[in-house]
């Protein structure tokens, strides 16, 4: 008889649990037996541990708003301090205040390219601008990311060698994904030097597609390798270049949302070689 | 909080003039969800460090916490459970069961311990593991290529604290060996799975977050210490 009960108290522990996993248990007995006590304290530690995730995702979401309200708040004072700082340099001004005038502006830039970094950063992290896969050819991707870097690189008289490739077709989202690997060629022309050669290339696997950005540039020490796609994160040795340090964080999440990921490691003879891997949805 | 921790750990084999220190007092902690590379040359004592982590073998001295439990305090009964509960395994050699197939190779270590399968998140390991159409093939029928990415499933299907992988391309192709890397990055992405691999080829070691090396059984740098 006791051997009986046992089983059945056990099954209902073991039911108890699986509707907590599912999210939907509910008090079954009142009576004065122990079952019955504990199901009521079980359900008191869901209810309390529910209360608290719906917290955290309330206060999460407040912090989002704060952050949008911040950004489109500042748009419009900021857009005006760059046309004002125009205006300044137009003026008779003496050397020196030509000098600070330039610096304002570049200042201001700065600030605005951080803002809106920052503003995609969060649309992205709170899934307002969804990432949306679909399988489509690779060209028009390495295509349009190739092309809008290669106006930065001419500032530094890099050249970027693309690869040849056609009929290749992986799973991504072409707006976003081309925006990761833009950061990346950028990242690359930001730290390389002048005259180099920034290498794009593209392989095909059975399950993946990597598109491999090879720079000439001072390379990655390999404590830095997964730190560089930190938030905010910049090289020690990298602190007089321009940047905030939020590129290569986006590309990361970016291509994770494709479900691909990146990897940074030494290129074959100098400088660093970033791969994005791409599912083939096969 | 360190799902993996290593103090130091010592294996000796053999005594006085032949002992050999295979391992040599490890440090070693790895945070939830990092994807860890311990290299090392062959000898180098990798591949009974990969044992210790797993407790498949006792140390000399030293203790291994997983999950903040004392594995070694363990008795061997209970250690094989614990094994089979938190730890999921990827051998270079696939180690399949040939009779069973896909599906059942996949759920055997879950129905082993006797709990229930949690299908749909069975069926959609298989999916990312571009398996859905061999779901009720044999291994037999698999390329190596394949059999590797049940191996792999196998080890994510119980949700276990910890996979070890120990050279899980040493026999796939270069081609074939970048796939299944590339699953094994994508999976413990997604699912926050903690790996920890064991490889020579530093190559490979490359697309994990964290690399480790191990030379005449000590950790050599600062590898050891996690920074995640």
């Amino acid at each position: 008889m006791g051997i009986v009960r046992t089983n059945k108290t056990m099954k209902r522990l073991e039911q108890m649990l699986d509707d907590a996993i599912e999210g939907q248990f509910q008090e079954d007995n009142y009576d004065e037996t122990e079952l019955s006590r504990l199901e009521s304290r079980w359900k008191q530690y869901l209810s309390s541990s529910r209360l608290s995730v719906e917290a955290a995702r309330r206060e999460r979401s407040e912090i989002k708003a704060i952050l949008s309200d911040i950004s489109h708040q500042t748009k419009t004072p900021l857009a005006n301090i760059i046309l004002y700082s125009e205006l300044l340099k137009e003026q008779p001004l003496t050397p020196e205040g030509e000098a600070i005038a330039e610096q304002l502006h570049a200042q201001a830039e700065k600030l605005e390219f951080l803002i809106k970094a920052l503003v995609k950063m969060s649309r992205l992290e709170s899934d307002i601008l969804e990432v949306v896969p679909r399988k489509q050819p690779l060209r028009p991707l390495v295509e349009n990311a190739v092309k809008d870097a290669k106006a930065r690189a001419e500032e530094k008289s890099i050249t970027i060698l693309e690869p040849d490739f056609d009929g290749i077709e992986a799973v991504f989202d072409l707006k976003w994904t081309e925006e990761a690997l833009f950061n990346i060629l950028d990242n690359g022309i930001k730290y390389s030097p002048k005259y180099s050669t920034i290498t794009v290339s593209v392989k095909e696997y059975t399950m993946y597609v990597c598109i491999g950005v090879a720079d000439e540039g001072p390379g990655i020490p390999e404590e830095e390798r997964n730190r560089i796609f930190g938030r905010f994160y910049r090289s020690a040795g990298n602190q007089q270049e321009e940047g905030v340090g939020i590129g290569l964080y986006l590309a990361r999440e970016i291509v994770k949302k494709n479900d691909g990921y990146i990897k940074a490691g030494p290129g074959t003879e100098k400088g660093s070689l970033f791969e994005i891997y791409l599912g083939k949805g096969v | 909080m360190a799902v993996l921790k290593t103090e130091n750990l010592k294996k000796y084999y053999g005594k006085d003039a032949i002992l050999v220190k295979a391992l040599d007092g490890i440090d070693l902690s790895v945070e939830k969800g990092e994807f860890l590379s311990i290299v090392g040359t062959s000898g180098s004592g990798k591949s009974t460090l990969l044992h210790m982590l797993g407790g498949l073998d006792r140390p000399t001295e030293g203790t291994v916490y997983v999950d903040g439990k004392d594995i070694f305090a363990l008795k061997d009964e209970e250690l094989t459970i614990f094994r089979r509960r938190k730890i999921g395994f990827i051998f270079q050699s696939f180690n399949l069961v040939p009779v069973l197939n896909v599906y059942e190779n996949i759920v055997l270590p879950i129905e082993l311990d006797g709990n229930p399968v949690d299908k749909a998140f069975v069926k959609e390991v298989i999916k990312t593991l571009g398996l859905s159409e061999k779901t009720y093939s044999l291994p037999s029928q698999l390329s190596g290529g394949q059999q590797q990415r049940v191996a792999i499933a196998r080890a994510l299907a119980s949700k276990p604290a910890i996979i070890l992988a120990d050279e899980p391309t040493g026999n796939l192709d270069s081609a074939t060996s970048q796939d299944v890397l590339s699953l094994m990055k994508i999976t413990s992405q997604r699912y926050g799975q903690t790996m920890v691999m064991i490889t020579h080829n530093e190559g490979i070691a490359q697309l994990s977050d964290r690399i480790v090396r191990i030379e005449d059984g000590k950790v050599i740098g600062k590898g050891g210490e996690s920074h995640a």
